[in-house]
């Protein structure tokens, strides 16, 4: 915005490109305005200051979807597809955390007592808020699995079932690989695969054993994590379901978004303790660093996606 | 400063006070609004400013032919501009007030 005259047309590059800058903006925007601000671009013509602001503009349409372009519940099946995904993620982390930490033997026995409080408050709210977390997402989340996989059942959609039973399926099939691995690496004579921030020979972490570390079972984990959690996101695209349900699994994800972000906050609390007064092996910044930058693109998708959904479930049309 | 005063142009204010003139559509809204305000609103700007003002009620698009699809200032948006426009007026009436004491004042 500024007093200058109106731009004349400089050539149809700078059209060209503020037409095609358009399809910068969200799908639903295009749809509502993108004929308008073509013919506004054809009748006053462009220059950089158009492309440059209709690039910000629609990087802010991306950040805040104008709530009336809304279909609420394709809103809520976008944001509960998301927020699936993403919880998987902040929660697999949380447990990644928790099992480097709070569950080491070695860390319990040299960490109790009243001297580190804030460590074991911090664990404390952690448990608290995961549970919370997954208590919201069985509340939410079941009855519309149960629903969609009622359906898939009698429409006899045979894919859609296998893409709903991942949850089921994906964990068992985890648990069996993951056990293979572990009798597969008892055989003696093998070189322990250990975390690259320790460096002993011997690991204190407790995960696995001696001879398969837990980077693979981890890595493992969050693949059958992100397979299992992108199944009702797919099914949810495909089935379509709406109404009360699909509201209440909405809201259910913004309780268990918000759940994972104090846990991760508990978990950044303890992490930043055991830095300052922990024991050597947890005096290295790296992995807490590795960790921090993760949860927060985790977090930072899902609350953005948890907020949307729950935007859409208090419209209206959402029911 | 003087850009941080020049806030007071904000774009939805001004998209309002075009509409409060008659239904425009958006190439319409901007050479009226350069014309007698002497902003130029850029297409990202003025479009985001239409799409925050619908979903707030305050104008509402108007049946069209083509591409063109003009708009209208709602019952809303005359009450919202004509608030704004009284507290503008309140500010600008001490304003000129106390420039004109503070001048005689001198000049005395």
């Amino acid at each position: 915005m500024s007093a200058t005259p109106m731009p004349r047309p400089r050539g149809s590059w700078a059209g060209a490109v503020a037409c095609g800058s358009l399809h910068l903006y969200p799908a639903a925007w295009r749809a509502r305005y993108g004929d308008e601000v073509r013919a506004l671009i054809e009748d006053s013509g462009a220059d950089l200051r158009t492309i440059a602001s209709l690039a910000w503009q629609a990087m802010l349409a991306r950040i805040w979807p104008p709530r009336h372009l809304y279909d609420p519940p394709a809103r809520m099946r976008a944001s509960l597809a998301t927020v699936a995904v993403t919880w998987t993620v902040l929660v697999g982390l949380a447990a990644v955390f928790a099992s480097f930490t709070q569950a080491q033997p070695w860390l319990l026995h040299n960490l109790t007592g009243p001297r580190h409080l804030v460590i074991q408050w911090s664990y404390w709210v952690l448990d608290a808020a995961v549970g919370a977390s997954l208590l919201a997402v069985a509340a939410g989340g079941l009855p519309l699995w149960l629903r969609m996989l009622r359906r898939a059942r009698r429409q006899r959609r045979r894919r859609e079932i296998a893409w709903l039973l991942g949850p089921a399926v994906v964990p068992v099939v985890y648990l069996g690989v993951a056990s293979v691995i572990l009798s597969l690496g008892r055989s003696p004579g093998l070189v322990p695969i250990q975390p690259p921030f320790v460096r002993t020979t011997t690991s204190f972490i407790n995960l696995a054993n001696d001879n398969v570390g837990p980077w693979w079972l981890m890595a493992l984990g969050f693949a059958a994590g992100l397979l299992a959690a992108a199944g009702p996101g797919l099914a949810l695209q495909s089935l379509r379901p709406g109404g009360p349900g699909v509201t209440l699994a909405a809201r259910a994800a913004g309780l268990a978004v918000a759940a994972m972000g104090l846990a991760g906050a508990a978990s950044i609390v303890a992490a930043v303790a055991l830095h300052t007064w922990g024991l050597a092996p947890y005096r290295q910044s790296g992995p807490f660093a590795v960790y921090l930058l993760l949860f927060l693109a985790a977090i930072a998708a899902a609350a953005t996606s948890a907020t949307r959904g729950i935007r859409a479930a208090r419209l209206p049309a959402a029911a | 400063m003087t850009d941080r005063l020049d806030r007071w142009a904000d774009p939805p204010l001004l998209v309002l006070a075009s509409l409060a003139g008659g239904p425009k559509h958006g190439y319409a809204i901007t050479q009226d609004v350069a014309q007698t305000m002497g902003v130029r609103l850029s297409a990202g700007t003025l479009y985001a400013v239409i799409s925050r003002l619908e979903s707030r009620g305050l104008i509402e698009p108007l049946e069209s032919e083509d591409r063109r699809r003009p708009y209208r200032i709602t019952g809303a948006g005359a009450q919202a501009l004509a608030e704004q426009s009284q507290r503008m007026q309140q500010v600008a009436g001490v304003a000129c007030a106390r420039l004109q004491a503070q001048l005689g004042g001198a000049g005395a």
